[in-house]
């Protein structure tokens, strides 16, 4: 292979390595700035900062319609590599769990949680509602659940109402559990959805 | 002074090794039946989590919005699905049609039939659903998409496909195959480092709490916690072990002497994850990612007949 035709793909995995690298390190940083780790508490702003220098290096501070970004972020996702590999780190969080609570116009009332076909979709589900768990934005989280709501819907379509119930899953630690110690259920969100204006009220705790 | 041309020769060296094709047919190999089994685990519930239309879970209109945030050059299903649509198709239709080439492209990749063609329709297709379907996206999406990736640009075909005992091609060049091997072996070390220190900062990791958490943590918790709080003493002692199995992959998979203990423990973890938490599919992403990388010249005799074939020797 001639020299020349070296140093292009040289000069290629060294662009490739710096952009993973560049990824991770964001990603470890924000980790670091947000999570429970074994630095002290007056270190997150170090980290905030780290992190929005890596951010910066990423183009993600430009404007959204700014070409070189959404050039980078294309490759990074062509690539596969927008996303630092932080898997249950710095610790395992709590799960989410949604209650679907069906009425129905005979007085019934049913429980049902999102449905999928095979173990292999539960796990997909599960990072919904991670996502769901994680966002910042009310809105995003109310129409997925809104969107999870209807799907269930399509199921019973003679139910007059849906009270999606959200919340997380406390885990108990291993001493707690050896004492009995079972998991439990924290309340976060509600949505009550209706079949006659599919009007949507939400409850906070 | 004359230190500088000598070390970028050796950089040159290090990345530019003369290989054999083995490296790049596991790969094919172990992508394509991933993909078939992921294909096959998302039969019934493809169109649900795909539909654009009110048929299915989330709208995939809702995660090609936010895709569209990000960078409107992002594959994602609704490129095809409006295509179809000008050719009168239903989005029904252009969605099993997707499906049915991704597990068409998984086949193709598995035998080796026009593996260039299929490892780019098999990135590209499984790119559009992992994106399109970004809120139920996980870990072995992203997995897929790297291994995909760098299957794409590596040279195809290899020496055990079907493609080259039907077309005899011309021999790749064994330093185009050992630079693309070492890309590849270099994002893995990347990866395992950052996984194993990001673990390292979390308290939990060195006194088995996160052990225990995400073996017990919904839909992880295959085996019944009553059975696993009679091991809790070992939990310290995984956490550990996998802390430093990952923050060292870098540092020890290189040398041949801690290499194959490296990679049999490494693969065992992966196994250990897939049996205890149900992540059937992702753990064997990571088994292939692992043994295509570092597997290939683990034996001596493999190292030995790669040198001996003369035509592979010459750049």
């Amino acid at each position: 292979m001639a020299l020349s035709k070296r140093r292009v793909y040289l000069a290629g995995l060294a662009l490739q390595l710096a952009l993973i690298i560049t990824v991770s390190s964001r990603d470890t940083f924000w980790l670091l700035s947000k999570s429970r780790t074994i630095f002290p508490e007056s270190s997150k702003n170090y980290w905030q900062r780290a992190e929005q220098i890596a951010s910066t290096t990423l183009g993600q501070r430009l404007p959204v319609t700014n070409p070189a970004r959404q050039i980078l972020t294309g490759y990074l996702d062509l690539a596969g590599i927008e996303a630092g590999y932080g898997f249950f780190a710095p610790n395992v969080p709590n799960s989410y769990k949604l209650v679907l609570e069906l009425r129905f116009p005979d007085g019934r009332v049913e429980y049902e949680l999102p449905r999928v076909s095979n173990a292999a979709s539960i796990l997909r589900i599960a990072g919904l509602l991670d996502n769901i768990g994680h966002t910042r934005s009310e809105a995003l989280r109310q129409t997925i659940v809104g969107m999870l709501a209807d799907a269930m819907w399509r199921e019973h379509s003679d139910a007059t109402t849906i009270r999606a119930i959200f919340g997380s899953i406390i885990l108990p630690s291993a001493p707690e559990f050896a004492h009995g110690k079972r998991e439990s259920y924290e309340f976060l969100y509600a949505y009550d959805f209706s079949v006659s204006d599919k009007s949507t009220e939400q409850s906070v705790p | 002074m004359k230190k500088l041309p000598e070390l970028r020769q050796r950089v040159i060296d290090f990345c530019f090794p003369a290989e054999s094709d083995t490296w790049l047919a596991i790969l094919r190999i172990g992508l394509g039946l991933q993909l078939v089994l992921y294909a096959l685990s998302l039969r019934d519930d493809w169109n649900y989590f795909l539909a654009g239309t009110g048929h299915g879970l989330i709208n995939r209109n809702l995660g090609e919005a936010v895709l569209s945030l990000e960078s409107h050059f992002v594959p994602r299903l609704g490129w095809l699905v409006t295509l179809g649509t000008h050719v009168g198709f239903r989005e029904e239709t252009v969605l099993s049609i997707a499906w049915i080439c991704l597990l068409g492209s998984g086949c193709a990749l598995l035998m080796g039939i026009a593996s260039r063609f299929s490892a780019i329709l098999a990135w590209f297709l499984h790119l559009c659903a992992a994106k399109s379907a970004g809120f139920v996206s996980y870990g072995v999406d992203n997995f897929m998409t790297i291994g995909l990736f760098y299957l794409m640009l590596s040279p195809l075909p290899d020496s055990y496909s079907l493609d080259w005992r039907l077309r005899k091609p011309r021999s790749n060049d064994p330093q185009l195959l050992g630079f693309w091997r070492r890309v590849f072996q270099f994002h893995l070390c990347i990866i395992y480092f950052f996984s194993g220190l990001t673990k390292c900062l979390g308290i939990g990791w060195w006194d088995g709490s996160n052990v225990w958490r995400a073996l017990i943590r919904p839909p992880f918790n295959i085996i019944d916690p009553e059975i696993l709080v009679r091991w809790k003493y070992l939990f310290p002692l995984a956490g550990i072990f996998i802390c430093l199995l990952e923050i060292g992959y870098p540092f020890f998979i290189w040398n041949s002497q801690t290499r194959k203990i490296w990679l049999i423990c490494i693969c065992a973890m992966h196994v250990g994850i897939g049996i205890t938490m149900g992540m059937y599919l992702f753990a064997f992403v990571m088994i292939v990612l692992n043994v295509a990388a570092f597997g290939p010249r683990l034996s001596r005799m493999e190292c030995c007949t790669a040198s001996l074939q003369p035509q592979k020797a010459v750049s």
